[in-house]
């Protein structure tokens, strides 16, 4: 399936990306376009204004995907926390990890195409997610 | 994108909204949003701050939020006319954010001669208090730099010549 956001991406269209090839569409492809007129009519749109798969009610779009594809993993939710943080810094959520992922991709996308910045961030939310994982299988934050 | 040009008056992006009176709760937390993005009031449901992509998108995401409260809300790129204009309106939002960094000064000047666990305790609460403010510190004041030592002052363990340390 073929996927479409915003180019120029930051911390909550990069979670969505990855989020949305692990666990909607293993075989998702992504387009970034600069202009809402130019979306592909095969694509889905997310985070952009208007669409379904955007912000909501003061959810990020990573919250709404959950939301709309039901994924309920304590995993998944407690990264939701950190990446609507990073991007809405609103003080919903405690997570101090924020701050520092935001500056992470932000300094990302000033020196990497987007396709070379979902490369790049793939790992990290991989591992970013099996860490949290850890975590909550031991209770506690893993060595 | 730039926020202080040298010829001419710079790009902003303002919102224009109208929220139902009832109920109330999200015109709060819409309030407590702009707040907290330092936005400059031009007038009633009117509000600037200056263009760049994250103000852009910040605004973006709160106009869809006041549209699905029922509200109306539309986002616009704009110009002053005038750079007194202007710099009228980023005199006000400096000053703004002078109060809020005096507010931090005078509480770290307080915490000096508090006791250890009082002063760390009063640390990390400043710094992240430092944390909002520089978010929304558009045209920084003088005071950025005097609140950001006073902080750094009270971070600093104390030497044995203000308060001898007693090990038990």
């Amino acid at each position: 399936m073929k996927w479409a956001t915003r180019a120029n991406i930051h911390i909550d269209r990069a979670a969505c990306a990855w989020l949305i090839r692990r666990h909607v569409d293993p075989d998702a492809e992504f387009v970034f376009i600069s202009d809402p007129a130019e979306l592909p009519a095969d694509a889905t749109p997310f985070d952009m204004r208007g669409v379904e798969l955007s912000h909501h009610h003061g959810d990020c779009s990573f919250e709404t995907i959950l939301r709309r594809y039901d994924l309920t993993d304590p995993v998944l939710w407690k990264i939701a926390e950190i990446i609507h943080e990073a991007d809405l810094d609103d003080e919903r959520y405690d997570a101090p990890e924020a701050p520092g992922l935001d500056i992470t991709l932000r300094g990302l996308s000033m020196v990497c195409t987007d396709e070379q910045t979902l490369t790049h961030t793939t790992p990290v939310f991989d591992g970013l997610y099996e860490y949290y994982r850890r975590a909550t299988l031991l209770g506690h934050e893993p060595a | 994108m730039t926020r202080q040009p040298a010829n001419g008056p710079g790009n902003w992006v303002l919102l224009s909204y109208r929220m139902p009176r009832e109920p109330s709760t999200p015109r709060i937390t819409i309030w407590r949003k702009l707040k907290r993005l330092g936005v400059a009031q031009l007038g009633d449901g009117l509000i600037a701050l200056p263009a760049d992509a994250r103000t852009r998108e910040q605004l973006d995401w709160i106009a869809e939020e006041i549209v699905e409260s029922g509200g109306t809300a539309t986002v616009w790129l704009a110009q002053p006319a005038t750079l007194p204009q202007e710099r009228e309106l980023a005199a006000a939002m400096a000053s703004a954010r002078s109060e809020e960094y005096r507010a931090v000064i005078d509480q770290a000047t307080a915490a000096v001669a508090a006791g250890q666990p009082d002063r760390t305790r009063t640390v990390r609460r400043l710094r992240d208090e430092l944390r909002r403010i520089h978010r929304r510190d558009y045209f920084p004041p003088t005071e950025r730099d005097t609140a950001r030592q006073a902080v750094k002052a009270l971070a600093e363990p104390r030497t044995t010549a203000d308060a001898p340390e007693i090990t038990p």
